[in-house]
C-alpha cells in the first residue's frame, strides 16, 4: 500500500532559496525552474505538455490535483512522475472499498513499553500523496482527506497532527468504471484546485510510447527540485500583482456561472480563490509578475468546471460544465486599459 | 416555451407591419372620394403580407413569384371593382396601366376611385408589404422591414400634400406600431450586438465618446440655430404638392369658346338642344370666358379631371337631370356652382367652375348634376367697389374702338358708383341697340366696333347676345369694372326641353365681397332702340374734364400695366421682403455645411487619434493605440467582441493580414502591471497602431473612410 520514501540531491538555483523578492529576474528564474520540472515530467508522460504544466501549476499554487480519465491513459504515471521530480517525501495510497480512515490518517496505539498512547502517522503524512482510484474508497474514508487537504493537518483522537509542507494530494479516478465506486462528495471536489483529464496521447506520442525508445519509468526520473524550493516558489506566487479590474473580472465570471440558467450551484468563493492562486502561478511560469486575462481564461476550465453543479434538467440534456464556463467568459467583458482620449 | 414565445414575437411583428402597411397605404385615401381606396389598400397590405408570411420558410424565389401573381390578381379585382363597365375590361385594364400615374396626379381632388386612380396606391402598398415581410419575417431584420411602410407613408403624405387635413393620430399609431414591432424583437441587453462594438474606442473609457456625442450635439444645435431660420424661410407653410409639377391634360378646342354658337342658336331658335328636369329656375352655364385678346374670348384656367364630387362647392341646393339631344360639344351645362356630377366623366375648370366631358356630349347621354346655387346680392353690390383681385378680368388688348371709350365715358359721367355704372351700361346698350338674330357673328374688336358705332342704316347697332355681352364686358373694363362673358341657357324649373332660343351670352361684373353679378344688356322684347349718337353727342358738348383729356381708353390700358399689380391694385401677394442676403447664399451655406460633414468627421477622428496616441502616460498611450487598432479594424469589418482578451483580439485581427506584433503584450502590461510600459513602448504601440490603420485601409469601404 505504501511506497517507499525517496530523496534526491537538489538542483535548485541559489536565488530561489533566498527570501522572496519578486521582480522580473525572479519571475524568469521561476519560469526556468518550472519549465525544467515540466520538461522532466514530459520525458515520462509523453505528448501531454499542457496537462503536465497545469498539474505543476496546481502544485505551486498549493492546491490538490484530481486526475480523471479512463484506465491506461497515464494518470498514475503522471502523479508518480511529479512526485519523483520533486525531492521530498511522497506516498501512494491505493484506495479500495475496504480501506479505513485510519489507514489514511494514522492511528493511536498503546505502547506497552512506554505505557503511553503513541500516534502512528498514516501515509497522508508526506509532501506528495498519490491517492490512486480515490473513488473506490467509501465516503467515510474519502472524508478522511477533507481536513488535511484544506488545513494541512490531521486530527486523531482530538489531537491535531501537522503534515509536512508542502503538501500535495494527487488523486486519480476512473469515470467509466462505476461499479463499486463512490462518487466524490461536492465538498471534497471543491478541495481539489484543478481537475484534469489526461486524455489519449496524440498519434506521434503514442507511436513513441509503443516504440519505447525514450520510455522512462517514474522511478528513473531524477528529482529536479526539493520540497523547500517548491514551498519557496509557492510563496513567490503569492506576491504576483493582480490589478483591481481583474478582481472585478474574476468575481463577474463567478457570478456568471452562478446565474447561468443551466447551473444549480455555481463556483464557490473557494473556487475563485483557487483560480486566483493558480493564475498567479501560471503568470510566473510565463515569466510575468502580474496576471493578465489570458491566465484566467487558460485556467478557468480546470479550476471551475468540477465545482459547477448542473441543474438536473440541464444534466439530462447533456449540458456540460465546460460549456457553462465558456458561456460565462462570453458574458463578461474583459477589462481593458483606459486611454487618455 | 421558447418556441411559443418566438412564434408569438413573429406573429406580433407580422401584425404590426401589416397594419403599418395598411395605414401607410390608406394615407392616400384622404384625397380619394369615399372609403373604397382605403379598403383596397388595406386588403392589399393584408394579402401581400399573408403570402410572404406563409412562404417565409420556402425558397427565396418562391415568395416574389407568388407575390407577383397575387398582385396581378388583386389589381385585376380592384380594376373590375372600380370600373364603370362602359368599356371592355381589357381596354380598361390597358388604359389604366398606361395612364395610372399621370391620371392619379392630375385627377381633381377628391379623386374618384377608378381603375386608373387606384392602381398606383394599391401597387405601392402591395410592394411595401411584400418587402416588409421579406425583410422582417424571412430575414429577421425588423428595422429594415419597417422601412418600406415608412417610405410608403412618406409617399402617401407627399401625394396628399396640402389637399387634406393632417392626421396626427394616425401618425402616432403608425409610430407606435413601428416601436412595438421593434420592441418585441429587441434582443436582451446582454445579447445585443452593440456590446461587441463597445470595444471600439469605448471600452477603455466612455468619457471620450460621451464628450464626442455632447460636442456633436452642440455643433448640430448650433448649426440648427444658425441655419434653421434661414432654412425655415425657404420652406413654405403648406407641404409640397406633386400636382404642381404635372401639366394637366390641355383641353384646347374650339368648343371652349361657345360664343361662336350664339349666332347659330339665334338663327335656329327651335333647335332642341337638351332636355332638363330641374328643381328650380336657373341659368345653366356652358362656359365662362374671361380672357379677351381682341379677337376671341377664352376661358382662363385648365380643366382637371374630377370624380363625381367637385371640390370647393357649398351644399347642393339645386339639382338637374339632363338628357342631351343636339347640344353637342364637350362643354357640359350646369348651374353655378356645381357640387356633384354623376353618370358622366367630368373635368372641371377650377378657375371658372365650368364643366367639360372629355369624350363629348352624345345624343342620348344623360347626367345628373347637383349645384350650390349662387345668388348675387344686388343690394350689397350696389354699395361695393369693383373686385380688382384678378388682373385677368380687367385686362384689355390695345386698339379698342373709339366708340367703346366714348360709351364708357358717357356712362361714367352719368353714374357714380361701380354698380350704377354697370347697370347703366346695361341700360345704355339695351336702350340704344337692337337684338337681331340675323346679325353676322363675330366678337373681335372691329366687329364690335361695327356693332356699336355703325349707323343703323349701314347695318350697325343690331346684334345677338354675343355682341351685346362681348361689348358690355369690354366697355365695363374700360370703366375699370372687372367683367367676363358667360354662355348658357335660361332653364325654368321642372321638366322642359331647352331649345337654341334659350341659349345666350351675358356679361357679369365682379364686386368686392359680393362676387359675380349678372347683367342683361339685351333690349326688352318689342322695344324700339334710340340711336346712341344723340346721347353721346350731348355728352361731348359738355366741358371735358381733366380725366377725360387723358383719353377714354387710357384708363383701361393702365390695367394691363404690370406696375398696377405691384402697386397692390389686384391684391397680389406682397413682394418678398428683402431679407438682406440672397437666398442662394443660404443654399450655398447649407451645401457647404453638408460638404463639411465628412471633413468634420475626419478631423474629429484625427483629433481623437492624436489624443489617444500622444496624450497621457505611456500606459494610457498604449491603451489609446489599442483602441485605435480596434476602431480601425471595426471599420474594416472585423469587430472584436467585448469578452475577447488581447491575444484573442490579435488572433481575430489576423484576418486583416496586418501584424500588430507585441501590441497585445504591451496592452496587457499597460492594463495589469503598474509601471511596466515605458515611453519607448508607448511610441512603439503608436507606430503599430498607425501602421495597422494604413495596412488595412484597403479593407475599409470608401464611404466609411469619409463618414467614420
Amino acid at each position: 500500500m505504501h511506497d517507499t520514501e525517496q530523496t534526491h540531491p537538489l538542483h535548485v538555483p541559489r536565488r530561489l532559496q533566498q527570501p522572496v523578492q519578486l521582480g522580473a529576474p525572479q519571475a524568469e528564474q521561476f519560469a526556468a525552474t518550472f519549465e525544467r520540472l515540466a520538461s522532466a515530467v514530459d520525458t515520462v508522460v509523453l505528448g501531454k505538455p499542457e496537462v503536465v504544466r497545469l498539474a505543476l501549476t496546481a502544485m505551486f499554487a498549493e492546491g490538490h490535483i484530481l486526475l480523471e480519465d479512463v484506465p491506461g491513459t497515464g494518470k498514475t504515471t503522471m502523479a508518480r512522475s511529479i512526485a519523483a521530480a520533486v525531492s521530498g517525501q511522497w506516498r501512494r495510497i491505493q484506495f479500495t472499498p475496504d480501506l479505513l480512515p485510519s489507514d489514511v490518517s494514522g492511528v493511536t496505539i498503546f505502547n506497552q513499553s512506554s505505557g503511553a498512547f503513541e500516534f502512528h502517522p498514516g501515509p497522508v503524512f508526506a509532501n506528495i500523496v498519490i491517492a490512486d482510484e480515490i473513488n473506490r474508497a467509501s465516503p467515510k474514508t474519502q472524508s478522511a482527506l477533507l481536513e488535511v487537504m484544506e488545513e494541512g493537518r490531521v486530527t486523531v483522537d482530538g489531537h491535531p497532527h501537522q503534515v509536512p509542507a508542502p503538501f500535495l494530494v494527487v488523486a486519480t479516478q476512473n469515470p467509466v468504471e462505476m461499479d463499486g465506486t463512490y462518487r466524490l462528495p461536492e465538498a471534497q471536489l471543491d478541495r481539489f484546485l484543478v481537475k484534469l483529464s489526461v486524455g489519449y496521447p496524440v498519434e506521434a506520442a503514442e507511436v513513441e510510447v509503443l516504440r519505447g525508445t525514450h520510455q522512462r519509468s517514474p522511478e528513473q526520473l531524477p528529482p529536479v527540485v526539493d520540497t523547500e524550493t517548491v514551498a519557496q516558489m509557492a510563496e513567490m506566487a503569492k506576491h504576483v500583482y493582480i490589478a483591481d479590474p481583474l478582481y472585478t473580472y474574476l468575481v463577474q465570471l463567478a457570478n456568471a456561472t452562478r446565474n447561468h440558467p443551466q447551473v444549480a450551484v455555481g463556483v464557490s468563493p473557494r473556487g475563485l480563490i483557487a483560480l486566483t492562486r493558480a493564475a498567479s502561478v501560471f503568470a510566473l511560469s510565463q515569466g510575468r509578475t502580474y496576471i493578465i486575462p489570458e491566465d484566467v481564461k487558460a485556467l478557468a476550465g480546470p479550476v471551475f468546471a468540477h465545482r459547477i453543479q448542473l441543474a438536473p434538467d440541464a444534466a439530462m440534456r447533456g449540458a456540460g460544465a465546460a460549456a457553462v464556463v465558456a458561456d460565462a467568459f462570453e458574458q463578461v467583458p474583459v477589462p481593458l486599459p483606459a486611454s487618455a482620449a | 416555451m421558447r418556441r411559443t414565445r418566438y412564434r408569438l414575437r413573429v406573429a406580433a411583428v407580422a401584425a404590426a407591419l401589416t397594419l403599418m402597411c395598411a395605414l401607410a397605404g390608406s394615407v392616400a385615401g384622404r384625397v380619394y372620394h369615399g372609403q373604397l381606396l382605403t379598403l383596397l389598400v388595406a386588403g392589399a397590405a393584408l394579402a401581400a403580407f399573408a403570402i410572404g408570411f406563409l412562404l417565409r420558410n420556402r425558397s427565396a424565389f418562391l415568395a416574389p413569384s407568388a407575390s407577383a401573381t397575387g398582385l396581378a390578381a388583386y389589381l385585376l379585382g380592384a380594376i373590375a371593382l372600380t370600373s364603370d363597365g362602359a368599356e371592355p375590361l381589357g381596354a380598361t385594364i390597358a388604359d389604366a396601366l398606361v395612364n395610372a400615374v399621370p391620371r392619379t396626379l392630375t385627377a381633381l381632388i377628391p379623386v374618384e376611385p377608378a381603375p386608373d386612380t387606384v392602381i398606383v396606391p394599391v401597387f405601392l402598398t402591395w410592394l411595401a408589404a411584400t418587402l416588409a415581410c421579406e425583410f422582417a419575417i424571412r430575414y429577421g431584420r425588423t428595422l429594415l422591414g419597417c422601412l418600406p411602410p415608412v417610405l410608403l407613408y412618406g409617399a402617401g403624405l407627399y401625394l396628399v400634400g396640402p389637399n387634406a387635413a393632417a392626421g396626427p393620430l394616425w401618425a402616432i399609431v403608425f409610430c407606435v406600431l413601428a416601436a412595438a414591432a421593434l420592441a418585441v424583437t429587441a434582443a436582451p441587453p446582454e445579447r445585443r450586438p452593440d456590446r461587441d462594438a463597445a470595444v471600439d474606442g469605448e471600452a477603455p473609457s466612455r468619457a471620450p465618446a460621451l464628450m464626442g456625442a455632447v460636442v456633436t450635439t452642440v455643433v448640430l444645435l448650433a448649426a440648427v440655430a444658425v441655419l434653421g431660420p434661414a432654412v425655415a424661410r425657404l420652406v413654405t407653410a403648406s407641404p409640397g404638392d406633386p400636382r404642381e409639377y404635372v401639366e394637366p391634360p390641355q383641353l384646347t378646342d374650339i368648343d371652349l369658346n361657345p360664343l361662336v354658337r350664339i349666332a347659330e342658336w339665334a338663327k335656329y331658335p327651335d333647335q332642341e338642344l337638351f332636355r332638363a328636369d330641374t328643381s328650380a329656375d336657373a341659368w345653366l352655364r356652358l362656359a365662362v370666358l374671361t380672357e379677351y385678346d381682341g379677337t376671341t374670348w377664352q376661358a382662363a384656367g385648365d380643366f382637371r379631371t374630377a370624380g363625381t364630387v367637385i371640390p370647393g362647392s357649398g351644399e347642393a341646393t339645386y339639382s338637374a337631370e339632363v338628357e342631351i339631344i343636339e347640344l353637342g360639344g364637350k362643354l357640359v351645362p350646369a348651374a353655378a356652382d356645381p357640387a356633384a356630377v354623376t353618370d358622366l366623366p367630368i373635368a372641371v375648370n377650377l378657375y371658372t367652375r365650368c364643366l367639360l366631358t372629355p369624350d363629348g356630349l352624345a345624343t342620348g347621354s344623360t347626367y345628373h348634376v347637383d349645384s350650390a346655387l349662387v345668388t348675387a346680392d344686388r343690394d350689397a353690390a350696389a354699395n361695393a367697389g369693383p373686385d380688382l383681385s384678378d388682373a385677368t378680368v380687367v385686362a384689355l388688348p390695345p386698339g379698342t374702338p373709339e366708340i367703346m371709350a366714348t360709351i364708357a365715358d358717357h356712362v361714367r359721367s352719368q353714374y357714380g358708383t361701380p354698380y350704377e355704372r354697370a347697370q347703366g351700361l346695361a341700360d345704355f346698350l339695351a336702350a340704344h341697340y337692337a337684338f337681331d338674330p340675323e346679325a353676322p357673328s363675330g366678337h373681335d374688336l372691329p366687329a364690335l366696333g361695327f356693332f356699336l358705332g355703325t349707323p343703323v342704316d349701314l347695318g350697325g347697332q343690331r346684334g345677338t347676345s354675343e355682341h351685346f355681352a362681348a361689348s358690355y364686358a369690354i366697355i365695363a373694363r374700360l370703366m375699370g369694372l372687372p367683367s367676363r362673358v358667360a354662355v348658357g341657357f335660361d332653364v325654368p324649373s321642372g321638366s322642359s326641353t331647352v331649345t337654341a332660343a334659350q341659349g345666350m351670352a351675358w356679361p357679369e361684373v365682379a364686386f368686392d365681397g359680393v362676387g359675380w353679378v349678372r347683367f342683361d344688356p339685351l333690349p326688352a322684347a318689342g322695344s324700339v332702340p334710340t340711336p346712341p349718337e344723340d346721347a353721346l353727342e350731348a355728352m361731348e358738348e359738355e366741358t371735358p374734364s381733366a380725366d377725360e383729356e387723358s383719353g377714354g381708353g387710357g384708363e383701361a390700358e393702365d390695367y394691363n400695366d404690370d406696375s398696377l399689380e405691384q402697386n397692390g391694385d389686384f391684391d397680389a401677394e406682397p413682394a418678398e421682403e428683402d431679407s438682406g442676403l440672397p437666398v442662394w447664399i443660404w443654399y450655398a451655406a447649407a451645401a457647404l455645411a453638408l460638404a463639411c460633414v465628412p471633413l468634420a468627421l475626419k478631423a474629429r477622428r484625427a483629433l481623437r487619434r492624436r489624443r489617444r496616441l500622444a496624450r497621457g502616460s505611456p500606459a494610457e498611450r498604449v491603451a489609446g493605440a489599442w483602441a485605435e487598432v480596434l476602431a480601425a479594424s471595426a471599420r474594416a469589418g472585423v469587430k472584436v467582441p467585448a469578452h475577447a482578451n488581447a491575444e484573442e483580439a490579435a488572433a481575430r485581427l489576423a484576418a486583416l493580414e496586418s501584424d500588430i506584433g507585441p501590441l497585445p503584450r504591451l496592452v496587457n502590461a499597460a492594463a495589469f502591471a503598474p509601471g511596466a510600459v515605458s515611453e519607448a513602448d508607448a511610441e512603439l504601440a503608436a507606430t503599430i497602431a498607425v501602421g495597422h490603420s494604413r495596412a488595412i485601409r484597403h479593407h475599409v469601404s470608401r464611404w466609411k473612410r469619409y463618414l467614420n
